[in-house]
């Protein structure tokens, strides 16, 4: 089984991301290539769905934040969905609840995106 | 004898073992009486300590070692993760700022952060030409 595997999907301007297993620093590049492959299709807007991802190392925080800047430079933004409670709570412990913005649900961060609502 | 006795893990310094670490480390944390999402994150501090090991005491070098010491002390779980590669001293490294790290775009040093903020003491020495990160989780 893959350690990690990053399924897509598209939704107007959205790339909605599935990280299914985890992210630590022998799987981030996976979960990195995805962000990259994601600027470069023209697209700016992320949506991270947690619900496969079992849990997420610095070096996988470290991804995402080396990509916000990028995507909120162009009127983007990547947001998150359905963590689990092991990632919440990571996200949690480094304050990352501060700087990014958590739904409980796939639906309501496209909706958040759909209607113009700022990022943090 | 005083205490339990410690376990002692040997990997080569690549990255793929980490999830290996990581498991070993949940599961003495859970055998030492600690809840499931306490031992998750005292896993997930060992990972990183492991990851710093790898990428840059011994720079990305595959065929080196990384020693995993873990023991169940009477008060407190102590984790050792020692390595024979160049000596870095984290301390040295400036705090993280979150907000200044997203606009300057940096994407390392949040390891040692995220450890010190899982574990209640975070060290790291250097003895007989080994660097020894020591990992400390109070159980009450």
């Amino acid at each position: 089984m893959s350690e990690l595997v990053v399924d897509t999907r598209d939704f107007q301007d959205i790339r909605l991301l599935y990280p299914k297993g985890f992210i630590n620093a022998h799987t981030v590049r996976v979960f990195e290539g995805e962000l990259q492959r994601t600027v470069q299709d023209g697209l700016f807007k992320i949506v991270v769905n947690c619900s496969g991802l079992s849990y997420i190392a610095s070096a996988g925080l470290g991804a995402i934040m080396g990509s916000i800047e990028e995507l909120r430079s162009n009127g983007g933004d990547l947001r998150l969905a359905n963590l689990n409670e092991t990632v919440a709570n990571i996200f949690e412990i480094l304050g990352f609840n501060h700087l990014y913005r958590i739904f409980p649900s796939e639906s309501e961060a496209i909706e958040s995106f759909l209607s113009g609502s700022p990022s943090l | 004898m005083k205490g339990k006795p410690t376990l002692v893990l040997q990997v080569p310094s690549e990255t793929r073992f980490l999830v290996l670490i990581r498991d070993v480390a949940k599961k003495m944390a859970e055998a030492a009486g600690f809840d499931e999402p306490t031992a998750g994150k005292v896993a997930l501090a060992v990972d990183e300590a492991t990851t710093n090991v790898i990428e840059h005491a011994y720079h990305g070098a595959s065929g080196k070692v990384v020693e995993v010491r873990i023991e169940d002390r009477d008060s407190e779980l102590c984790v050792d993760v020692i390595d024979t590669g160049d000596m870095v001293n984290p301390r040295t490294l400036p705090r993280v700022d979150l907000e200044r790290y997203a606009s300057e775009r940096r994407t390392g040093g949040l390891g040692v952060h995220l450890m010190e903020k899982i574990m209640d003491s975070v060290t790291f020495r250097r003895s007989a030409r080994r660097n020894v990160c020591c990992l400390v989780k109070r159980k009450h």
